[in-house]
């Protein structure tokens, strides 16, 4: 089973929130991307995204824009990125299930069967590419090719979609899906939207698979209020900023932060 | 109805692909706003009221059909084929770019949008998307890479003149592309009151099919217009090509005449052998990819990374090229060269002193272009060239590029 499944099937079991976390690799280095990775594993958040820095991130805010640019001019390569898992798969033993995060620019560059076949040679779990959707797919086949390899790629609910769509998403479907706590991109904000509640209950009703929530998720108190609401907290660039703030320490204090509002009952 | 477009085999399929390049590569979150867009165009296209009140803003707005102009002088002095220009500089704004513009514009009337918003390079779309603005009553915002606004200050005083907001982006780059994203994001931020006026025949289904449709105008009026002078189809057209609207303008009604030959010109920049002097994509150094929502040949290094682009020329200095352009590569239908920055300038002189026409540095690839073909061909030939916007906007490169000391004396004296 892949381990991402294997994941939610915990998080269940332990009746408690999960979280994903996110880096982008290469940033500001990938010595440091490497510590910041293995310090999120050590606190037990329950998924990593691993951004794969993409030129035209179309998806992305401002900070996490900021980190790609940095990233790349940099010369992080693809290659880092798989060279990056390799270390922390077989040198640091990292159990916490890993995506990678990137634009479809990337594995079409690379081809997209063989990051598929790459990817999960060197333990990666799944795929988030923002700017793939499935209605592409009788064309790119890129969703097949990911099953191929016993990957899973990320689905997404959006808060217009209709109800056919949704379906259309949740067929098939592994490990969860990604939702947005609200319109826009990437990015700290402080409060949930008003119509999370709405929302999520609509999707309820056609996913069967975990409820994942992102966008704008950084505090503590978000994490709270998102308990029983939601399965999976994905915060992104409140990790970033946290770095930007306070270097690896920012990162751990946000960790405690996120990680123990999560585990208070 | 249907011929207003001109439909042919090189069309879009239903899920916007020109073989194997175009498609729509967005966010989850895109997915309804362009299925809205899409709809709504379909309806457009297909009323005749739609259809007649573009007409109409055509003529009395823009002041169509804009002529064709048989170019004697150039003709005489180059011995060869005819050359005609059509002269799309004559349009308000001065430029090609009005005409989607205003189709765009009164189809986000029609879907009862409040807003549009857009990206610009050097300013020319940001401030044709002004104009439609403030003439649509529509609230604008342009989106433009903080490099950008700060070198090109006139467009930015006349977008703002027309009542548009003009956000400066501090992000990633702060160029062309990033205005893209940031556009793209508000899009994303505000699908509801918000219409996202691309500007050229690229990006997501169906930004290139609708912007080609509101472009085809101006082939059909070379087609009367040329039949009406020569009794006959033109041998060939030649258009410069960035993004490609004003190419695809001039070529989609002639795509079924097999005897009418197309050549696209790209920017040659420096020379077209190393990636970042050039933005010549077709010339053996572009890559397959998908960027900014559709997948064509884009400027990238082996990573799938965008890459840096040199022209002389701001509307050509763009890494990606329109999917339609690339199926007519692939195809051969259409045959893409390139002119040098140097070439486009001796072509740009050329021009003014035979014909008393200053051409836009973009259009002055083709008209380079039509220099060196016009004569190697007979006398009985002829060379349609879209002239797609008028030069005065270049002045400012044009003054340095040919070192006018005068010129750069006057700045200096203004500034103090």
């Amino acid at each position: 089973m892949n381990q991402i499944e294997l994941q939610c099937q915990k998080i269940k079991q332990e009746k408690r929130l999960g979280i994903m976390s996110h880096v982008v690799v290469g940033y500001p280095n990938l010595e440091e991307t490497q510590k910041i990775v293995l310090m999120m594993a050590r606190f037990g958040v329950d998924f990593i995204e691993l951004q794969i820095p993409f030129s035209d991130p179309v998806g992305d805010g401002p900070v996490i824009r900021d980190a790609n640019t940095v990233a790349l001019a940099q010369g992080v390569k693809v290659k880092d990125a798989f060279e990056l898992v390799k270390k922390l798969k077989q040198t640091d033993k990292i159990q916490t299930p890993l995506f990678f995060m990137t634009y479809f620019n990337i594995p079409f560059s690379y081809g997209l069967e063989k990051f598929c076949a790459d990817s999960a040679a060197i333990g990666i779990s799944g795929l988030i590419i923002p700017d793939y959707n499935l209605d592409m797919e009788s064309r790119e086949h890129f969703d097949e090719l990911c099953r191929k390899h016993n990957l899973i790629l990320q689905r997404f609910a959006g808060l217009d979609s209709e109800a056919n769509r949704l379906v259309a998403q949740a067929k098939d479907a592994g490990g969860f899906i990604y939702c947005f706590s609200r319109r826009g991109i990437t990015g700290v904000r402080p409060d949930l939207d008003p119509n999370l509640d709405d929302y999520l209950g609509k999707l309820k009703n056609i996913f069967k698979q975990p409820l994942a929530v992102g966008f704008g998720i950084s505090s503590g108190e978000q994490i709270q209020a998102l308990k029983g609401r939601a399965d999976i907290a994905i915060v992104g660039s409140a990790f970033l900023k946290s770095y930007n703030e306070g270097g690896l320490s920012g990162v751990e204090d946000k960790l405690k932060e996120l990680v123990s509002a999560r585990d208070q009952s | 109805m249907k011929n207003f477009f001109s439909p042919n085999q090189y069309d879009a399929d239903q899920l916007g692909y020109f073989g194997q390049f175009g498609g729509s590569f967005v966010p989850e979150l895109l997915v309804p706003v362009l299925e809205e867009l899409t709809k709504a165009y379909e309806e457009a296209k297909n009323d005749p009221s739609f259809i007649a009140e573009l007409e109409n803003l055509y003529k009395n707005y823009s002041g169509r059909p804009t002529p064709l102009y048989f170019a004697e002088n150039l003709t005489r002095q180059l011995g060869g084929a005819k050359i005609y220009f059509k002269n799309e500089g004559l349009n308000h704004t001065g430029a090609h770019k009005i005409n989607h513009c205003l189709g765009q514009a009164l189809l986000a009337k029609r879907m009862g949008k409040k807003r549009l918003i857009a990206e610009t390079g050097a300013g020319q779309h940001g401030l044709a998307t002004a104009t439609v603005a403030a003439r649509f009553g529509l609230e604008c915002v342009v989106y433009m890479g903080a490099v950008d606004v700060e070198r090109q200050r006139p467009n930015v005083f006349w977008m703002e003149q027309l009542g548009a907001k003009v956000v400066a982006v501090e992000h990633g780059t702060k160029r062309l592309k990033d205005a893209v994203t940031a556009a793209l994001q508000d899009l994303i931020a505000n699908p509801n009151d918000t219409y996202y006026l691309l500007g050229s025949a690229l990006g997501p289904h169906p930004y290139p099919s609708m912007v080609r449709d509101f472009q085809n105008i101006v082939g059909r009026e070379v087609r009367a217009q040329h039949h009406e002078m020569e009794n006959k189809l033109p041998d060939y057209l030649v258009a410069c090509v960035g993004g490609g609207s004003n190419a695809i303008g001039l070529f989609n009604d002639f795509l079924n005449e097999p005897d009418v030959k197309m050549i696209a010109v790209e920017a040659g920049g420096r020379g077209v052998e190393k990636i970042g002097d050039h933005a010549a994509r077709l010339q053996g150094q572009g890559k397959l990819g998908v960027v900014e929502g559709y997948k064509s040949y884009f400027l990238t290094d082996d990573d799938g990374q965008v890459q840096p682009t040199h022209s002389i020329s701001a509307g050509l200095d763009y890494a990606g090229i329109g999917p339609e352009h690339a199926r007519l590569f692939e195809t051969g239908r259409v045959h893409y060269t390139y002119a040098t920055d140097d070439k486009v300038l001796a072509a740009f002189k050329t021009l003014a002193r035979t014909e008393g026409i200053f051409a836009a540095l973009e259009s002055s690839h083709a008209v380079a272009e039509a220099i060196r073909l016009a004569p190697t061909l007979p006398k009985d030939k002829t060379i349609v060239v879209n002239l797609s916007g008028r030069g005065d906007k270049d002045i400012f490169i044009v003054a340095e590029a040919v070192g006018d000391v005068k010129w750069k004396e006057y700045l200096k004296t203004k500034s103090g």
